[in-house]
């Protein structure tokens, strides 16, 4: 068989190299005219004009005509940069299509508009390297470019000041083409929007690597839509963002880059005054939507008021099956001043309209004063995923009592908080590792709604907090806050199934505070409970509920109900006493040693161990009562601290 | 893998028609409907003013009506004189070329047609 293939390949070989080719050389420019594509050659004009397949030559200005055996294909034009010069090949089928402009390195190409789906798309394949040139290219039909192994960097301005400029507002295939590496730079001067810029649909593809340098603005940037498939971007520098488009941004796999921005990583604005929200198969999508469905995205800001992906729309970030898709987004930027009235704080994840995460691994890190790791104009959905999203700078100004010290300004102060919606939360799985070094840690300006995942949060301020009501009927939560409740609502708190664990700082917080005061109140009527701290006076608890007066810090307890045993270590500090509630009574256990089991909260918590040694905690029956915030049993409070 | 041989087979049929098709020359048409049929094979053709060069072949563009490939050479009899080589008369100056274009001495005509070009005309002579 193997010399069957060989037979037939060398027999393949011979029937192409047989092929011959005139190639009209115009400068340094060569149109290529297969021998069976060119048929009648015309002069006319006494032999000052030459026509062939449609395209007319001036005889004057043609160098040379060869005949080799060469072949390049149909509808391609390659482009081979070479210091101060570039060389330019346009296949005869479509050279008279193609009009090419030149001064060094510096190619211009038209492509008529006579181009459609008759003549079909026209490939141009770029390589080389020149340090100071450009490919520019209008046009107003679909096309491809081929980036295989270009190191182009434009330093005088021409035709534009982009390294490569595509004013086609058609869809453009960006294609890196493999085991190549390619670096666009522009020029630090001049009107350009990127360094890569497209006009039109901007699609990246290939398996090659890209590189671009932004020197004057975006590093890349798609005045529609941008997809990125297979291919390596790696942003190096950008004067504003990384990637830029209107439209919608769509990442389905390969790997991004993105550092040394000024602004945003990867920003999607609406093109239009109004967005068409998501469509299907995002056909005429106008939704300032970004969506990642898969590959490896790295992007590291530093900017104040920069986001690492920043949505006008709504920011989607999902996994299949084939593509997983891992994000680490890194923003120490910090808030942005300039507008006084207006803060804009800096976020690893932004959107205008929503959030919804149903997959991915997602490591979230705002080091920045006020910043947040995620940050929802809108509503927030989780329903899958791994999300570690870390809060790690301090708060910017003060909450209008001076609280954090600065301006006392209630509008002139930006909080730090791990993850913040204005709009609903809603949690149905996934696993959230939430940190806030400066406040709170989980925050929806609307409601909470968790009815499944693993949700893990500590902060200095409220762990968890709803500016209305906060309901728990599913999954596995954990709220653990140093500085206040473990979980609050400002409406009213339903804890109706799921595993909660809460942790209050100390007196006059709780471990599950709703907003008593404002008429609300904390409805308990499922679920396995522990509240460090106790719960929010005057609650309804129709699940009973058992209390323990003390509790040892940093300690293991089992609390087991039925057949099911949740085991939790104890801070090294929080709110007196410990109340627990299960669907049964449960038993607690005090001092236990663990093994086995499912770990869950950051290593606070461990679902159906081993469980061996410890003693007994005795438990006490637990009602709510009026008394004040704090309170305990019989409204007095609790008999004793932690120990 | 049949499928894959099959497809293989197909190709090489299909390549095999256009390989019939393997074009050896470039013939020249000039405006009086005269041909010159030149070897294709790493032609170079040079413009100069209002003369295409063309290996050892010179034309004068404003005579050219048309140039394309052809399979064969189809170097015409029509619009030039044909002379018996025995006939003809060979100056020193003239210049004699063989139908693939390459220039030779009389010393080194064969048996075969050429083609003769002196100061005034150029005509096609046949050795015997």
């Amino acid at each position: 068989m193997k010399k069957i293939y060989a037979i037939l390949t060398a027999f393949l070989l011979t029937m192409a190299a047989e092929a011959q080719t005139l190639n009209v050389k115009v400068g340094t420019v060569t149109y290529s005219f297969p021998a069976e594509q060119a048929g009648d050659m015309v002069y006319t004009e006494s032999g000052s004009m030459l026509t062939i397949c449609g395209k007319t030559f001036e005889t004057d200005n043609i160098d040379e005509m060869t005949i080799d055996e060469g072949q390049l294909s149909d509808n391609s034009v390659s482009v081979n940069y070479d210091g101060a010069s570039a060389t330019v090949v346009v296949a005869g089928n479509i050279a008279r299509y193609i009009t090419v402009e030149q001064t060094g390195a510096h190619v211009s190409l038209t492509q008529d508009a006579d181009v459609d789906d008759t003549v079909g798309e026209i490939t141009y394949t770029l390589s080389g390297t020149s340090s100071d040139g450009e490919f520019y290219m209008t046009g107003s039909y679909k096309a491809t470019v081929e980036l295989n192994g270009l190191t182009l960097t434009n330093a005088t301005p021409l035709y534009s000041g982009a390294a490569v400029c595509i004013m086609d507002g058609k869809r453009i295939d960006l294609s890196v083409k493999k085991e190549t590496e390619n670096t666009l730079t522009d020029c630090a001067s001049g009107s350009q929007k990127a360094a890569l810029y497209c006009k039109g649909h901007l699609e990246l593809k290939g398996q090659g690597t890209l590189n671009v340098y932004g020197k004057l603005a975006h590093a890349i940037k798609s005045a529609e839509y941008m997809q990125i498939r297979k291919c390596t971007v790696n942003v190096k520098e950008a004067v504003k963002d990384g990637l830029s488009c209107d439209e919608y941004f769509l990442m389905e796999s390969g790997t991004v880059n993105i550092s040394g921005v000024g602004d945003d990583g990867i920003q999607c604005d609406v093109d239009g005054t109004t967005s068409t929200g998501e469509t299907a198969d995002h056909e005429d999508e106008d939704s300032g939507n970004i969506y990642i469905a898969g590959g490896t995205l790295n992007v590291s800001t530093t900017a104040v008021g920069s986001k690492g992906l920043n949505a006008a729309g709504t920011l989607t970030i999902s996994e299949s099956t084939q593509t997983a898709t891992v994000i680490t987004v890194k923003n120490s930027g910090g808030v942005d001043t300039s507008d006084s009235t207006d803060l804009a704080g800096s976020a690893c994840l932004k959107a205008d309209t929503a959030i919804v995460i149903s997959g991915g691994t997602l490591t979230l890190t705002n080091s920045g004063q006020g910043g947040r790791a995620i940050n929802s104009d809108g509503t927030l959905t989780v329903s899958g995923g791994t999300i570690d999203a870390k809060a790690q700078g301090t708060n910017y100004g003060s909450s209008g009592g001076g609280r954090w010290g600065g301006n006392s300004s209630t509008s002139n102060h930006k909080y730090a908080k791990g993850v913040k919606a204005d709009g609903n939360i809603t949690i149905s799985g996934g696993t959230l590792n939430i940190y806030s070094k400066s406040h709170e840690g989980l925050e929806s300006k609307g409601t909470i709604d968790i009815s499944g995942g693993e949700v893990y949060v500590q902060a200095s301020d409220d762990a968890i907090n709803a500016a209305s009501h906060l309901t728990v009927s599913g999954g596995q939560v954990c709220g653990y806050s140093t500085g206040n409740d473990g979980l609050d609502s400002n409406g009213n708190m339903y804890i109706k199934g799921g595993l909660v664990y809460a942790i209050c700082s100390g007196s006059p917080e709780v471990g599950l505070d709703a907003n008593t005061e404002g008429g609300y109140k904390l409805y308990l009527s499922g679920g396995t409970v522990i509240a460090i701290g106790g719960l929010e006076n005057g609650s309804s608890l129709t699940q009973s509920c058992y209390q323990a007066s003390s509790w040892n810090k940093n300690t293991w307890y089992a609390l087991t109900v039925g057949s099911s045993v949740f085991a939790f270590k104890t801070p090294s500090s929080g709110g007196s006493g410990i109340v627990v509630s299960g669907a049964s009574q449960p038993t607690l256990k005090s001092g236990v040693t663990v093994s086995g089991g499912t770990t869950i909260f950051s290593g606070m918590g461990n679902v159906n161990p081993t469980v061996s040694g410890g003693s007994s905690v005795s438990l006490s029956s637990y009602s709510g009562n009026s008394g004040g915030p704090g309170g305990g049993p019989g409204g007095g409070g609790w008999p004793g601290g932690w120990h | 893998m049949r499928k894959i041989v099959l497809f293989l087979m197909a190709l090489v049929g299909a390549l095999n028609v256009q390989a019939a098709e393997n074009y050896s020359y470039l013939t020249f048409e000039m405006a009086d409907g005269e041909t010159i049929s030149v070897a294709a094979s790493s032609m170079k053709m040079t413009v100069n003013g209002n003369t295409l060069t063309v290996g050892s072949q010179v034309f004068n563009l404003s005579n050219l009506k048309r140039m394309y490939f052809s399979t064969t050479d189809e170097t015409s009899t029509t619009g030039i004189e044909t002379t018996d080589y025995s006939q003809a008369v060979v100056d020193e100056t003239a210049e004699i070329f063989d139908l693939s274009g390459h220039k030779v001495s009389k010393e080194q005509m064969r048996k075969g047609v050429y083609i003769v070009k002196t100061k005034n005309r150029s005509y096609k002579t046949t050795v015997k």
